[in-house]
């Protein structure tokens, strides 16, 4: 069943030019139309997010590092799911940290998902490819 | 000066010593001897008050102890001395009157406490950076390598039939550099994390914990084919996370350096006083004796990675954490016979 789907908007938060990059690639490969959206630090990320354009619309994904410059990730989680207009998009955790406290702390904010940026490149295919179901199955539930 | 015969010395009656052994006596004391009078002047030093305080005898003598305990005499522990060199020093002084025809003196008798609290902390302390350290540069130097091998790998998986048999053996190595980096560096993680994320020790069942460390282990038992038997083990004093990874590198040496036999292992426990030894024998291709304690040593092998795969930091991990629970580890073996590693480990119970 082939239902014409506009593209995935997906906000991506990270400072690692060679993990957007990455990121990029693996995405081309994704069987999902998406439109990604780089933002490197956290500050850019939440205005990005607070001031929604046609070029940067608000995404349907949120792919973020927990690492970052001027605002980390956990603040800018924490931020996204106190906000109404903003809580109901689904933010996945793409971490270096394989850190029980990383993870734990991230689900306390409410993250929908952690991934732990794999060693592999096959594996970072295979997490972005997943990454893909995830969206699927949220956006079965939240848009009937 | 004739040298006195020792043994004329001895046999003389105890009634009977000279002067002259005394003041030796006094001179060769490991601690500080002070004599002042009732005023407080020093009129007698041993050798050791002039090495802990850096004044010669002639400096001393006839000037008041405050020159070395400023505030003058007291007994206690951790009392402040004045080296000659302008320093503090730690001291801990016993106080004894003494009443002699001449009139009143007080005896003290001086230990440098200071320097051996010092050295203590400054061990500690070093220690303690040299794992931050290690921690930090591990962690670090993931993310950059990480990079490397992404890129590297994303070459070969977009190129890899476009590009010719060497250009295919070049990015091979290349990833297997990488690779075997990540590993030493995830080893060396987890050799600094003994020191620095070690959780307390307490009463501890390793009964439980060998039965996580076989479920943990599974998948490689499976493989080889392998049998782990035990004796009833014991409750220690552990941190329950760092005996799981002894033994699972213990029982995981025993699965990986075996002969031609199928593995098989026994843990076996016995105790002696207040110590549990807690040990495993394997069926393995055993150890030569000149190499016991090196491969204990960290990044010390004895194969070739083509041989045995390994950084050589699993021994190293083990004897850290033993000797973190205040043990000992060891081995025993015939090389072609097997090996038995053993450490000892406080008992939980008395």
């Amino acid at each position: 069943m082939a239902i014409a789907r506009p593209p995935i908007e997906i906000l991506l938060v990270e400072d690692n030019a060679a993990d957007v990059r990455l990121t990029i690639e693996a995405l081309k490969d994704a069987r999902v139309p998406n439109r990604l959206h780089v933002a490197r630090d956290g500050v850019e990320a939440l205005r990005m997010l607070k001031d929604a354009t046609r070029a940067t619309p608000r995404p349907d994904l949120i792919l973020l590092d927990l690492n970052l410059p001027r605002k980390d990730g956990r603040e800018v989680l924490q931020e996204i799911k106190q906000d109404d207009t903003l809580r109901h998009i689904p933010v996945v955790i793409l971490s270096t940290s394989q850190a029980d406290q990383d993870i734990a702390e991230s689900y306390r904010l409410r993250a929908n998902a952690f991934v732990t940026k794999p060693v592999e490149i096959d594996q970072f295919f295979a997490a972005v490819r997943s990454l893909e179901q995830f969206w699927l199955d949220v956006a079965r539930l939240t848009r009937p | 000066m004739s040298t006195p015969d020792p043994s004329s010395e001895l046999t003389r009656p105890p009634a009977a010593p000279t002067e002259r052994l005394f003041r030796m006596v006094v001179e060769s004391l490991p601690t500080g001897v002070v004599m002042v009078d009732r005023l407080g002047t020093i009129v007698l030093v041993n050798r050791e008050t002039e090495r802990l305080f850096g004044y010669k005898r002639e400096e001393l003598v006839g000037r008041s102890v405050e020159l070395l305990v400023p505030g003058g005499l007291r007994a206690g522990r951790d009392v402040s001395g004045g080296h000659k060199d302008g320093s503090d020093i730690s001291l801990e002084i016993g106080l004894n009157p003494i009443e002699a025809e001449e009139g009143v003196f007080v005896l003290a008798s001086v230990i440098d406490i200071g320097s051996r609290t010092r050295a203590e902390a400054e061990l500690r302390r070093s220690n303690e950076e040299l794992e931050r350290f290690a921690y930090v540069a591990s962690h670090d130097l993931q993310e950059p390598l990480r990079t490397v091998s992404s890129y590297v790998q994303l070459l070969s998986r977009r190129y890899r039939d476009r590009l010719d048999a060497d250009a295919v053996d070049f990015i091979d190595f290349a990833v297997g550099g990488v690779r075997r980096m990540q590993q030493l560096i995830e080893d060396l993680l987890a050799f600094s994390r003994v020191g620095t994320r070690g959780a307390p020790l307490v009463p501890t069942d390793m009964q439980t914990v060998f039965e996580g460390t076989l479920a943990t282990l599974h998948a490689a038992l499976e493989e080889s084919n392998a049998t782990v038997t035990a004796d009833p083990l014991p409750a220690v004093v552990a941190d329950a996370g760092q005996l799981a990874q002894l033994l699972t590198n213990l029982i995981g040496n025993a699965l990986k350096f075996r002969g031609a036999d199928p593995p098989r292992a026994h843990v076996g426990a016995e105790r002696s006083g207040r110590l549990w030894t807690i040990s495993v024998l394997d069926n393995g291709i055993g150890i030569a004796p000149e190499y016991f304690e090196r491969i204990f040593v960290i990044f010390q092998r004895l194969h070739s990675r083509e041989e045995y795969a390994g950084t050589g930091v699993g021994l190293a991990i083990c004897k850290k954490i033993v000797e973190r629970h205040g043990g000992r580890i060891w081995v025993e073996s015939t090389p072609g016979h097997g090996a038995r590693f053993s450490f000892t480990i406080p008992a939980a119970t008395e």
